[in-house]
């Protein structure tokens, strides 16, 4: 009897977990207090055609502050981009332009400008802020064998998203992003995300990102090399003097 | 060149990190009105080279400057210096070029550096040449301080005797002479003021362009006194958003003072503002819009100017106008015209590999305006096909009247290691 009142429970909590609690779970299970890896990135479009990109990037906080350095192509090489994220005042992105030899300080706000030309947005590679979305749960799912919650989640309007809404698989056990839809203004569906995660120390770390704009019929597939965390990296590497500076290996 | 090498040899001695990336970009510019070259000298190959040992950096970057025609090549050292980065900042000795200023392409504020004239349709730190200094930037939360100090002037390199240049220039020969030696020193201050970067800048040094300051009697007649006044500037820059756009603004108030002494002095001194100020915006299919208003204005102006009679000499004397005054530093484009307009689009294509751009500026003075178009394409990877064309058209007296014949359509070829 007292198991079966157990298991009721525990179903009636897994069940009775609402949209926002998930989220929350999400939002506070532990991630690493800082992370450098090599990024590759690889662009298909339509016609099968490809080109690749080479960063470097760390980051603290939960890529609160960010700072990536391009290798590759050559002719982007020494290009370097700062992202401090602000709680109380808009982001702050720099890009060193070597060519220039000047820090650029760039706009923040058009968050849905494409990242290097690729299907990620810069909203995309920015933190969702749990009071900035709302979010309802569907039914679960399995997908390629992991169990799943499903979440809608909505930007507030206040946010100025650039899409209408999300639809995300999260895995059960890890609490990680296993695959993301996302839907343009017209509600129309607009791409759709792979995540792929690797359990490093205690953490479930992104290992590859696939996104596929749909409406475009382009592709862009990221993976992480190279990931370290917990490294120790110091808070004042995240200064736009650093941008000047190749990591060094 | 030495001591330099001597540094060299220094790190490459303690196990330094070395790393190098270059560029082999051969070009050709033809004549739109004939398809005649032009023969200009132009850079066909670049070289940075450094290495890193803690917070020690050594810098280079040359380049190979070649002419189809009339010239060897030459060997150019442009950038040879060290930096230091300690926890608070960045200190930096050498041969190097500087860039201040908020705008793109067009800074008032920005003198640190002399221009190469050959180069001036070029952008950013391709259009400068390095000079010998010492600089030194302070961090401090949102602040920001920098500090250079230049110990010898060096004036801008202008195409003297070039027929291809659109603008023609004769070599002042002996006329022209240096301005007493003295080093030159600036100050750049900047901080964050919510979402806006605003900086102060002072610079006291001399001017980077000559100019007319006076004559010497020499028996029978009276030989013009060209060279580098000593000139003060003042600037302020900003970059500020608003929505989706982004602002950026820059003027510079300028002091200039004649402070040689010849037989007849026509130059006192003079005050003049440069400005330019600029909006951007990016579409939602990634096209960049910019628009850009630059321009002048002399605001008090103590000289002379003499008429000449038929030996040359110099005759009757008139309180020098506002127009007849020339300003030896800022920006060039801002020298010529009172009030000007740049426009341009830029677009990105096939996952960045092709660019297309469209520019064209417009004297809202003067009747004289420039058009211009081009496209780069990446094939594959670090190579890359240029190609653009430039149109200058002008109203009879006007610097792009001049230049018409300068029109041109150039194809390069780039491939970077």
């Amino acid at each position: 009897m007292k198991n079966i009142t157990v298991l009721i429970l525990i179903a009636a909590i897994s069940f009775g977990q609402t949209g926002i609690e998930i989220a929350k779970m999400v939002d506070e299970k532990p991630t690493p207090k800082d992370m450098s890896n090599k990024i590759k990135m690889v662009l298909t479009n339509s016609k099968g055609k490809s080109r690749t990109n080479v960063m470097i990037s760390k980051s603290i906080g939960n890529n609160k502050k960010q700072i990536t350095w391009f290798m590759e192509p050559k002719d982007d090489r020494g290009v370097a981009f700062l992202k401090i994220e602000h709680n109380d005042k808009d982001d702050e992105m720099r890009m060193w332009l070597p060519a220039f030899k000047k820090v650029r300080r760039i706009s923040s706000k058009k968050k849905g400008d494409s990242f290097m030309g690729s299907d990620m947005s810069y909203e995309d590679l920015s933190n969702r802020e749990l009071n900035e979305n709302e979010y309802k749960r569907l039914d679960d799912e399995i997908v390629n064998g992991v169990e799943c919650y499903v979440l809608e989640i909505i930007p507030k309007k206040e946010v100025k998203s650039s899409y209408s809404k999300h639809i995300s698989w999260i895995a059960k056990n890890g609490l990680y992003g296993v695959k993301e839809e996302s839907f343009d203004k017209r509600g129309i569906l607009l791409k759709k995300k792979e995540y792929t995660f690797n359990k490093v120390q205690e953490y479930y770390i992104i290992e590859r990102v696939f996104v596929e704009n749909v409406q475009k019929q382009h592709s862009t597939e990221v993976t992480f090399l190279n990931v370290k965390v917990d490294s120790g990296i110091d808070d004042g590497l995240f200064h736009e003097k650093n941008l000047k500076r190749l990591p060094r290996n | 060149m030495k001591r330099y090498s001597l540094l060299l040899l220094l790190f490459v001695t303690t196990n330094a990190q070395v790393y190098y990336s270059g560029l082999i970009s051969p070009l050709t510019m033809n004549r739109l009105s004939d398809n005649s070259q032009i023969s200009l000298p132009f850079r066909i190959a670049e070289l940075e080279v450094g290495f890193s040992k803690g917070d020690i950096d050594f810098k280079t970057s040359s380049a190979v400057e070649f002419r189809w025609t009339g010239g060897d090549p030459k060997l150019d050292f442009r950038e040879v210096y060290l930096i230091w980065y300690p926890s608070w900042g960045e200190v930096k000795l050498g041969k190097q070029i500087h860039a201040w200023g908020a705008v793109d392409g067009n800074n008032p504020t920005d003198n640190l550096n002399p221009y190469d004239f050959y180069y001036m349709f070029l952008p950013g730190a391709d259009r400068k040449i390095g000079t010998l200094s010492a600089s030194m930037k302070y961090y401090w939360n949102d602040w920001q301080l920098e500090v250079v100090v230049i110990p010898e002037h060096e004036p801008n390199r202008y195409p003297f005797g070039e027929d291809d240049f659109p603008i023609a220039m004769d070599d002042p020969g002996y006329f022209l002479t240096a301005g007493e030696t003295m080093a030159e020193y600036g100050m750049r201050v900047q901080t964050t003021m919510g979402n806006s970067d605003i900086s102060l800048s002072y610079f006291s040094g001399r001017d980077r362009g000559f100019s007319l300051i006076g004559y010497n009697y020499y028996i029978d007649w009276a030989a013009p006194v060209l060279t580098y006044r000593k000139t003060d500037i003042i600037g302020i820059d900003i970059v500020t958003f608003f929505g989706d756009l982004t602002g950026r603004t820059e003027v510079g108030y300028f002091n200039t003072n004649n402070d040689r002494t010849t037989d007849i002095i026509t130059f006192n001194d003079a005050a003049y503002v440069q400005f330019a100020s600029q909006l951007e915006y990016t579409t939602t299919n990634d096209i960049t819009l910019m628009i850009q208003l630059i321009g002048n204005d002399v605001l008090e102006v103590n000289g002379s100017t003499y008429a000449y009679d038929e030996n040359g000499n110099p005759t009757e004397l008139a309180a020098m106008n506002e127009d007849e005054l020339q300003q030896g530093m800022g920006t060039p484009f801002a020298m010529f015209t009172d009030l000007g307009m740049f426009v341009s689009a830029t677009g990105n294509y096939l996952d960045n590999a092709l660019e297309i751009r469209l520019n064209s500026f417009m004297d809202l003075k003067d009747k004289q305006s420039m058009l211009g178009g081009g496209f780069s394409y990446s094939p594959v990877d670090n190579l890359k096909l240029e190609l653009s064309i430039t149109k200058f058209m002008g109203e009879e007296g006007t610097q792009f009247n001049e230049m018409e014949d300068f029109s041109h359509l150039s194809l390069g070829v780039k491939y970077s290691f």
